[in-house]
């Protein structure tokens, strides 16, 4: 979304992405961050939650507002109440590309695993 | 109670696998290159926004996103993009993702797609106002050419007849 962002700002339009994953900042550069610890599927928070929506947005507008210059990271402060395990943000069936590179991916897994332990 | 010194983990939700697996294109180094950049010169109060987001919304009245192809050639993402009102509600969207468990928008759009909570940032004076349209794409892109090339122009004339001059994008 990264690249939407900088073809929307060429374009003149401000833009604020309320992400996830902010570490794809480093890959493409974000004109405006507002990062969030979130389940994927739910940057704005949980279902029926309107206070708590409210807070995230609020946040998310204050970006604009307060981002002087391009590529600038703003971390917000909310914590997801559930662990990630009982998060269930991923699809039903594994995504097609995981599928193709399911053998790499647990590999890099159990690598991650021996140089953790 | 918030915290106001965190640095938010993308991975946290991730399996350590797929966490590898992802982050190993991600180089260690902040960016380097140029980014575009447009002020938003006025208060939030007065400006016209539009929301957009990756998660593959699209109206039931609509072309739903093309999750067929992908499932043949995983390296493809539908490219296409849908115009979604600000007035839809779930009952009236579809939610084609192959990537996230799409449940929890179809039980509430908002948390993907915050249209009720603009809205009420409009009434409130918050926000000047948010556009009658707002935007939806597939974010799976791993060649983002014809998305970047063909469907970003549309949307960008769509945007430029509502006059929006700032817009939300919610990544899925």
């Amino acid at each position: 979304m990264g690249q939407v962002a900088h073809y929307l700002e060429a374009q003149g339009f401000s833009t604020v992405i309320l992400t996830n994953t902010p570490e794809f900042h480093r890959q493409v550069g974000i004109p405006r961050v507002a990062a969030i610890e979130y389940p994927y599927g739910r940057p704005v928070g949980q279902v029926n939650d309107r206070d708590g929506q409210r807070a995230v947005l609020l946040e998310a507008l204050a970006v604009f507002e307060k981002a002087k210059e391009p590529g600038q990271i703003f971390n917000l402060p909310f914590i997801w109440p559930e662990e990630p395990k009982k998060a269930d943000w991923h699809p039903p069936e594994i995504s097609p590309i995981v599928k193709l590179h399911l053998d790499e991916i647990k590999r890099l897994g159990a690598e991650a695993r021996k140089v953790k332990s | 109670m918030p915290d106001t010194t965190k640095t938010v983990d993308g991975f946290r939700f991730m399996p350590p696998a797929l966490r590898a697996w992802i982050s190993k294109d991600i180089p260690d180094q902040s960016f380097g290159g140029h980014i575009p950049w447009t002020p938003l010169n006025k208060s939030l109060k007065e400006t016209t926004f539009t929301l957009m987001t990756t998660a593959g919304i699209s109206m039931k009245t609509d072309r739903p996103f093309d999750l067929e192809r992908e499932k043949i050639e995983p390296a493809w993402g539908d490219p296409s993009y849908r115009e979604i009102p600000q007035t839809a509600t779930e009952s009236d969207i579809k939610v084609s993702h192959l990537h996230i468990n799409t449940e929890y928008i179809k039980r509430d759009i908002n948390v993907m797609l915050p249209l009720t909570r603009f809205q009420e940032f409009e009434q409130e004076g918050i926000i000047g106002k948010l556009a009658a349209t707002c935007y939806s794409y597939y974010g799976f892109q791993l060649d983002p050419t014809e998305l970047l090339e063909e469907t970003m122009p549309k949307v960008a004339t769509r945007m430029r007849e509502e006059d929006i001059e700032a817009v939300l994008l919610t990544p899925a």
